[in-house]
């Protein structure tokens, strides 16, 4: 009976922290319509920052929490508000998810930059573990504090929704920021006040977290996504909901943790039942109630013929054979590793560029691929690459079944919590920890692929001839049912075709495509281990290709590029800055997550820029379309009025 | 192009069913009433206008013969099959085709490209042999969109983007046409040349429920006409009919009694 409460108040408390962190995500949500993937990274920054000043610097405890919850944390985010969130106002519904997804690889690059993570860090626990004793059962002060903080801070919010001015202006403003200002509210400072609660709620959550488990930057990011499942119970809206969801999932983990028989699998999944959860619950829940949004991105240039595709791909095999003799092999094999990453970011060209589907997990896929390539015929055969391609489709076309209705956001959570899932279940267990994976090269008859020089050549034929596939199929009948689909699903039931089976059979592409990216991966350093494929690459390549261009194959060959070029130049070096070891190849995730923060500014990105100026460059060399030849027809005569609005492109 | 079309209207003819007949459907969000107990037919070869104030329930309506809003109860025939429980992609099957008040093109898809896409679509599931690209060609010129066949729909205004919309739904073939407010965003003259194409299309056989807010269209084209008023059927009948209906002059057109 002890040993049950035991293990009940352990599931409290874990509890209490998911209700925490899923208040956090309902504050910001019911105010500002915003999800916030970085909710996670935020807490596991502060809960470095506390480290710094508690263990760091020695400041006393109290005060040192008292910096992290009402100074560091409101401030961040007030600036995170004013940076970050203000520029969204009115922009595309799938720009907030690239921006907060952009946040979180920021916060993680940045953490890591600076806590050089090879050094282990651990919280003390508050009151040196000190506690009282119910019933023969020890309760720790922490534990009290925990479980207290959620009840003050559930019945303060309550309160504050509920019977205040400010309160009732929160709420409002998330239905009409216009209107709220016309009636003299002001909703500017309403947002900021949500974000500055937000932030500390996160805080408070990684703190307590950081007390539980030791600080490193991916787990602890990832720990709070547990209490995603809480935020989604409660539909980001519902606090009291969201609160019953997350203690009943924290004891429900902790019990079957506790009693379920530790079979191999089953103790692997056992920590991963909130995201379990997490998937099931926007799999089940109504989606009509939730908002949506499609993942569209940049205005898309012309389709690219297929003469002008094989002639640039043709381009590009030409320019690498000429450069390949002067590359070390080091670099050889950094590029080759550069078109595999093209093609896995090509699969979400198809997939989130035509499709509007964001995935959060091609790494995963491309895992798979890498997998099966290694395991199949002593992982050097064609035989190994077709398992690759089928073992990523596969499992690809099950992940899709069920999430096929799911659209914007809740897919980009849905794939989000497959990949960690995966991560912890499959990749840190069949590849074992420090353990690693020998991948061959496909062996072609007549080339030498053991050669460096020539499997860089291998890959970037692959890469081109997997372009030239995915711009034909976007030019063909597949291609603009695919786009149809996504621009508007009602209009295309009311022609008479069912668009679920073309986003299957999308989403099986990009995730076979991504599998061969991830065989090709793994043979261009000849192994793999569990880290090659962790769930913050996948928002990376996500990320690139949003940024890259989501809509070309330029863009995945751009996206890709950069990240070759800066493994190349950037990441192997380590400087000492004021006697700190700076390791810049965490800068990959700072640049990306920057990158990914300037789309709040300008939806169009980069890519939209560079689109924008070849279409004014193109227009400015052939006459003008005209728009009065056929007089009479409602078209003519109205172009005459408005003809402006085919001329400009994106504006 | 209207041959094997009007051998299957013949047929239908024959049965005597309409192209469409909803019997008492209702239509209730959270307790309002959008569409009550409402019945009414279109006819092959007739343009059956369908009008009432804003709000009146007329788009409901509309989603509810296409399968896209469920309705709390009644009953939808397509040329006298029961459709009630099929999808909508099922009903569009079945020769049904339709524009959307608030639009839904294909945005990133050129004027050709949606029509293209919608005449693909026809051919998966019809088994029509001509090849799409000629259907969506000559849908294109039938409503007079061939010189912005090449510019993306989403940079297109309001109104060509519907006449898009009415092309797409032309690609398909369909048996019954409905037009939701489909002249809106068109000057006068334009609204005339589309009145000309709505009775020629009449002409071939297709019977066409339109929705419309301009008076003077649907005085002109339609044969029958419907008038909606708080999801209530006020009138149905003639023209004439119509216009010296007492209750439709005080909910509609009596600017007078006001």
């Amino acid at each position: 009976m002890t040993l049950f409460l035991g293990y009940l108040v352990v599931g409290l408390v874990t509890g209490c922290v998911y209700a925490l962190i899923a208040s956090g995500l309902v504050v910001t949500y019911t105010t500002t319509g915003i999800f916030n993937f970085a909710h996670g990274a935020i807490a596991m920054a502060s809960a470095y920052v506390f480290w710094q000043l508690w263990q760091g610097w020695h400041i006393p405890t109290i005060i040192s929490v008292l910096l992290v919850l009402l100074i560091f944390a409101p401030l961040f985010g007030l600036i995170v508000e004013r940076v970050l969130m203000r520029p969204l106002d009115g922009k595309p519904v799938d720009v907030p998810i690239v921006v907060t997804l952009g946040l979180l690889l920021l916060l993680v690059g940045l953490i890591n930059l600076i806590f050089d993570q090879t050094k282990g860090r651990h919280l003390p626990q508050f009151f040196n573990g000190a506690g009282f004793t119910v019933a023969g059962l020890l309760v720790t002060y922490e534990q009290l504090i925990a479980a207290l903080s959620i009840v003050v801070v559930a019945i303060a919010l309550r309160i504050l929704f509920r019977q205040t001015r400010i309160g009732i202006a929160l709420r409002a403003v998330v239905d009409n920021s216009d209107l709220l200002a016309m009636a003299g509210g002001r909703p500017v400072r309403v947002k900021q006040l949500a974000w500055a609660m937000s932030c500390s709620l996160a805080a408070f959550a990684g703190i307590l977290l950081a007390g539980i488990n030791a600080l490193n930057t991916i787990n602890l990011t990832l720990l709070v996504v547990d209490g995603y499942a809480a935020a989604i119970i409660g539909r980001l809206r519902n606090l009291p909901t969201a609160i019953g969801g997350a203690l009943a999932i924290a004891i429900g983990q902790e019990l079957l943790f506790d009693y379920l028989p530790q079979w191999g699998f089953l103790t692997r999944i056992q920590g991963q039942i909130p995201i379990l959860v997490l998937f099931l619950v926007l799999i089940i829940l109504p989606q009509d109630r939730l908002r949506t949004a499609s993942f569209t991105g940049a205005v898309p240039p012309r389709v690219a013929s297929l003469r002008s595709s094989v002639a640039v791909g043709a381009a590009l095999i030409a320019a690498c054979a000429i450069v390949a003799p002067f590359l070390s092999d080091g670099n050889l094999r950094n590029s080759s590793k550069g078109f595999a990453i093209a093609i896995i970011v090509l699969s979400l060209i198809l997939l989130t560029g035509y499709g509007g589907m964001a995935s959060l997990c091609q790494m995963t896929f491309a895992g798979l691929g890498a997998f099966a390539m290694g395991h199949v015929a002593s992982g050097a055969s064609w035989l190994g690459v077709l398992a690759a391609i089928g073992l990523a489709g596969a499992v690809g076309a099950l992940v899709a079944l069920p999430t096929l209705r799911l659209r914007g956001l809740y897919l980009a959570l849905a794939t989000f919590a497959f990949a960690a899932f995966m991560d912890a279940a499959f990749f840190g267990e069949s590849l074992g920890t420090g353990g690693s994976l020998n991948i061959g090269r496909v062996k072609i008859p007549g080339i030498p692929t053991t050669s460096d020089q020539a499997f860089f050549i291998v890959t970037c034929v692959a890469f081109v001839l997997c372009s030239i596939g995915v711009l034909a199929l976007r030019r063909g009948p597949f291609g603009r049912k695919l786009v149809a689909a996504n621009d508007s699903p009602a209009a295309c039931a009311t022609l008479g075709v069912s668009v679920n089976s073309t986003k299957l059979i999308a989403f099986t592409i990009a995730a076979a495509l991504a599998g061969l990216g991830g065989a090709l991966y793994g043979g261009s350093p000849g192994q793999v281990d569990a880290n090659d494929f962790p769930y913050l690459f996948s928002l990376t390549i996500l990320l690139l290709a949003r940024v890259g261009g989501v809509n070309t194959a330029t863009g995945a060959f751009l996206g890709a590029a950069s990240l070759t070029l800066f493994t190349i130049f950037v990441a192997p070096h380590n400087p000492t800055v004021f006697g700190h070891v700076l390791r810049l190849a965490q800068l990959q995730y700072v640049l990306t997550g920057l990158a990914a923060i300037s789309v709040g500014r300008d939806p169009n990105g980069i890519a939209g820029r560079f689109t924008d100026v070849i279409e004014r460059v193109r227009s400015a060399g052939r006459p003008q379309p005209q728009f009065m030849t056929a007089a009479g027809s409602p078209a003519a005569v109205f172009m005459s009025e408005e003809g402006e609005g085919l001329v400009s492109t994106a504006q | 192009m209207s041959a094997p079309l009007s051998d299957v209207l013949d047929r239908d003819a024959t049965e005597g069913h309409p192209a469409l007949e909803i019997a008492d459907v209702s239509v209730s969000f959270g307790g309002i009433n959008a569409v009550s107990d409402v019945s009414l037919t279109a006819d092959n070869g007739m343009i059956t206008g369908l009008i009432g104030p804003n709000g009146a329930g007329k788009t409901t309506t509309f989603n509810v013969i296409t399968g896209l809003q469920p309705p709390t109860h009644g009953r939808v025939f397509i040329a006298g099959q029961d459709v009630s429980k099929l999808p909508p992609h099922k009903r569009a099957r079945l020769g049904v085709a339709r524009t959307f008040q608030r639009l839904e093109v294909f945005g990133s898809l050129t004027a050709y490209e949606n029509l293209l896409a919608a005449a693909e679509f026809h051919r998966s599931w019809s088994g029509d042999s001509t090849p799409p690209k000629d259907v969506a060609r000559a849908a294109l010129d039938r409503v007079g969109l061939g010189s912005v066949a090449e510019a993306r729909v989403d940079s297109l205004p309001t109104g060509l983007a519907r006449l898009v919309e009415l092309g797409r739904a032309l690609a398909t073939k369909p048996r019954l046409l409905l037009l939701d407010e489909v002249g809106s965003g068109l000057s006068h003259e334009e609204v005339h040349v589309l009145g000309d194409l709505m009775l020629d299309l009449a002409k071939e056989g297709i019977a066409i429920l339109l929705v419309e807010h301009d008076v003077e269209l649907v005085m002109r084209v339609c044969s029958r006409i419907h008038v909606l008023d708080f999801g209530l059927l006020i009138a149905s009948g003639s023209r004439e009919e119509i216009q010296q209906n007492p209750a439709v002059q005080a909910a509609y057109l009596g600017v007078e009694e006001g």
